[in-house]
């Protein structure tokens, strides 16, 4: 019978694999997170194209990285790509992979925060003759880049979570090296307990300070609420403070 | 003239929304346009900003022509708008709303873009809100500053679409005080509405649409007190009816 | 393209398929039960377990889905219940994730039934029990109908996952198939042509639902 506390001293003296194998998850998370809003953007600006065929192409990759598990794509980047000719290291792929598909889902949040500004505002653009190239760039895009944030936000935390899967092609980030600890030491509920506490370190680390970088960035500040769920994720928190006057609705 | 439309069509798949409407407004002039929901005023007075184009038709809007049913030009701020839903920039705050066509369609500098700003501002008697943002503004204050920013253009023509009909009760006033006052000042205005007030006080001429043309116009009084067409007179007796 | 050697071993596939499908039906039932009284039981308020089922939710919503499979199941075996199988591992992790996000859902759509309705139910003399079952909820499923079909769909692609605790869904067979016909691009193409079949349809069913609840 171990005892627990001996169990986690033992664990705890691995800290440094587990940094570095969180360095890693960061690495590949950064690079994919790059990559995913790049082909967001560009995978959004085809999809509102006049081009039929730029639409349906994007339409095409979007819905087949999105009805698909990212295990196996991991798998076709890291197994199936050198098959064709295009050997892969296992951070390669990893980083691939993760791009591919979370750049499947930044497309649908890019094109619907673009979609979601109101008809009326390019109506009063019109209007005041701004030219489109200043009504895009001065009053459709403010108000998209607010509307997309946090579900932006939210996707990165998804890829870092997915990078967990990157264990499968034996990359060791985080989750690889907890397996490794746990292989060495048994220790079981302390090697990927560790982990897991980790990654909610680390996942409560991008919610809170993406809340304070969209305190300091946006002005007005964002609508608290986010209660949305499923790919929604946290509250946003009011800082206290940051906020100018109550919001009045007409009557008050 | 400052407006100066004949014929005009518009159809909407296959609604015809608009059946041939002719409208010839100087300088000067308040005219009001009455009548149902989809009698068509709000999409004339879209065709005349630019914002919808005409199938059929001649129109010339401040000296610029219309071809295929739009512009041939910018309008530059000569033709001003005031929306139903307000329409301000959520993001900028109300100076900057309003002086955001100055910097950027007229070149002003900013210190005489700012000058020009927080003086249409004041005169709609939101001066001291200059740095507040639409959402911080009940929906009475956002309106006026939506007539501040399409007065700081310097217009020749203001057209207001239903401007309080999303309103609270108790705001309508604020908004119809800064209206009556612009429309004593001289300005050519346009305005689709359901106050019959301001059509009594302030209007030279008052049309009313029914489905697509205009089937009565006449001075206020006139209009008001004997309609010459039946559906005038079911109109009027359902908007009076509303009111008492 | 060898289709023939992937015709032969056709056989683990098919039970991969067979295994996926049959885990994704058990774990959609438990873990919209969880997620339903979860998130009707956090909507409600009740002040001592609202803040421990905040606490589940966020744990396993900030903690990625792998590792929480390998603690379960690794570690089921580390305390002394050897009797757990990848399945048993597999569905409690699966129902315990899922109920977690599933449980924000319907939390967010009781939340999105307007105050008005419950005082309108309150005023007429209707029980605090019938109005929730006969008044909130219709109203509070209508608009999570969609987010829903979302969440089984991405449970549909979880459930690849348990590949690497060792059940032999989908993905875990393609990896044996791979081993013995080597053409991986093959094999996991029509692997992922299968899960695209099953999920698929389901995105556009979500879709339209989307787009009706709207209106």
């Amino acid at each position: 019978m171990h005892h627990e506390s001996t169990g986690w001293g033992t664990v705890l003296s691995h800290t440094d694999q587990f940094l570095s194998g969180l360095l890693i998850t960061v690495e590949v998370s950064v690079l994919a997170f790059i990559f995913a809003l790049i082909i967001g953007i560009l995978g959004a600006a085809a999809r509102r194209s006049r081009f039929r065929i730029l639409r349906v192409i994007v339409g095409i990759y979007v819905e087949i990285f999105r009805n698909t598990p990212l295990l196996l794509q991991v798998f076709v980047a890291f197994f199936g790509l050198p098959a064709l000719g295009l050997p892969l290291t296992n951070f390669q792929a990893g980083a691939v992979a993760l791009a591919a598909n979370a750049g499947a889902y930044l497309v649908e949040i890019i094109r619907g925060g673009l979609a979601a500004v109101p008809p009326g505002q390019l109506d009063a653009a019109h209007v005041l003759s701004l030219t489109r190239t200043d009504t895009f760039s001065r009053i459709v895009l403010p108000q998209a880049i607010r509307k997309v944030y946090p579900p932006i936000v939210n996707q990165f935390v998804q890829i870092v979570l997915g990078s967990s899967l990157l264990s499968a092609i034996a990359l060791p980030e985080l989750t690889g090296v907890a397996q490794t600890v746990n292989s060495e030491t048994l220790l079981t509920l302390q090697s990927f307990g560790f982990a897991l506490i980790l990654y909610l370190i680390v996942s409560n680390i991008i919610s809170v300070g993406s809340n304070l970088l969209g305190a300091v960035i946006f002005h007005p500040p964002l609508e608290a609420g986010g209660r949305s769920a499923g790919k929604g994720r946290r509250r946003w928190l009011i800082i206290p403070g940051t906020n100018k006057e109550p919001r009045l609705k007409s009557g008050v | 003239m400052i407006v100066n439309a004949s014929n005009i069509q518009k159809a909407f798949g296959d609604a015809q929304v608009l059946k041939g409407v002719s409208l010839e407004v100087d300088a000067g002039e308040v005219v009001v346009l009455i009548g149902a929901s989809g009698s068509g005023k709000s999409t004339m007075l879209r065709i005349i900003a630019g914002l919808e184009h005409a199938d059929e038709g001649q129109l010339s809007v401040c000296g610029t022509p219309f071809a295929h049913g739009k512009p041939t030009s910018p309008f530059n701020g000569r033709v001003g708008m005031v929306f139903q839903q307000f329409n301000l920039f959520p993001h900028l705050s109300a100076i900057e709303n309003v002086t955001i066509a100055l910097r950027r369609v007229k070149h002003l500098s900013k210190p005489q873009a700012e000058r020009s700003g927080v003086a249409a501002l004041e005169n709609v008697g939101l001066g001291h809100k200059a740095k507040s943002y639409p959402s911080q503004l009940s929906g009475g204050q956002q309106q006026r500053v939506a007539i501040a920013r399409a007065l700081a253009m310097e217009p020749d023509l203001m057209l207001f679409d239903e401007a309080t009909s999303a309103l609270d009760p108790e705001l309508v006033g604020e908004v119809m005080k800064v209206m009556r006052g612009l429309a004593e000042s001289g300005m050519t205005m346009i305005v689709v509405t359901h106050e019959m007030e301001f059509a009594r006080k302030a209007a030279d001429r008052v049309l009313f649409m029914d489905n697509g043309v205009i089937l009565e116009q006449g001075k206020p009084t006139e209009l008001f007190e004997s309609p010459r067409e039946d559906r005038t007179r079911q109109f009027l007796q359902r908007v009076r009816g509303a009111e008492d | 393209m060898n289709l023939g050697a992937l015709l032969g071993s056709s056989g683990l596939l098919w039970s991969g398929l067979l295994l996926t499908v049959y885990l994704s039906a058990i774990t959609i039932v438990t873990s919209t039960v969880l997620g339903a009284v979860v998130g009707f039981v956090r909507a409600s308020r009740v002040p001592g377990l609202s803040a421990i089922l905040r606490i589940y939710v966020e744990l396993f919503r900030g903690t990625p889905l792998l590792v929480q499979l390998l603690f379960i199941y690794f570690g089921a075996a580390y305390i002394g219940m050897g009797w757990v199988t990848t399945f048993i591992g597999a569905v409690v992790g699966l129902t315990l994730y899922e109920g977690a996000i599933c449980s924000e859902i319907f939390r967010a759509g009781v939340e999105a039934v307007p105050p008005a309705q419950h005082e309108a139910a309150h005023i007429l003399g209707i029980s605090k029990w019938d109005s929730a079952v006969r008044i909130i909820m219709p109203q509070a499923l209508r608009v999570t109908m969609p987010a829903l079909i979302g969440q089984e769909i991405s449970l549909v692609k979880d459930t690849s996952l348990a590949a690497v605790i060792g059940f032999a869904e989908l993905v875990n067979q393609s990896q044996a198939v791979i081993g013995n016909i080597n053409q991986p691009m093959l094999v996991l193409t029509v692997v992922g042509a299968l899960y695209f079949i099953i999920c698929y349809p389901m995105s556009v069913g979500a879709r339209r639902l989307e787009r009706k609840a709207a209106r």
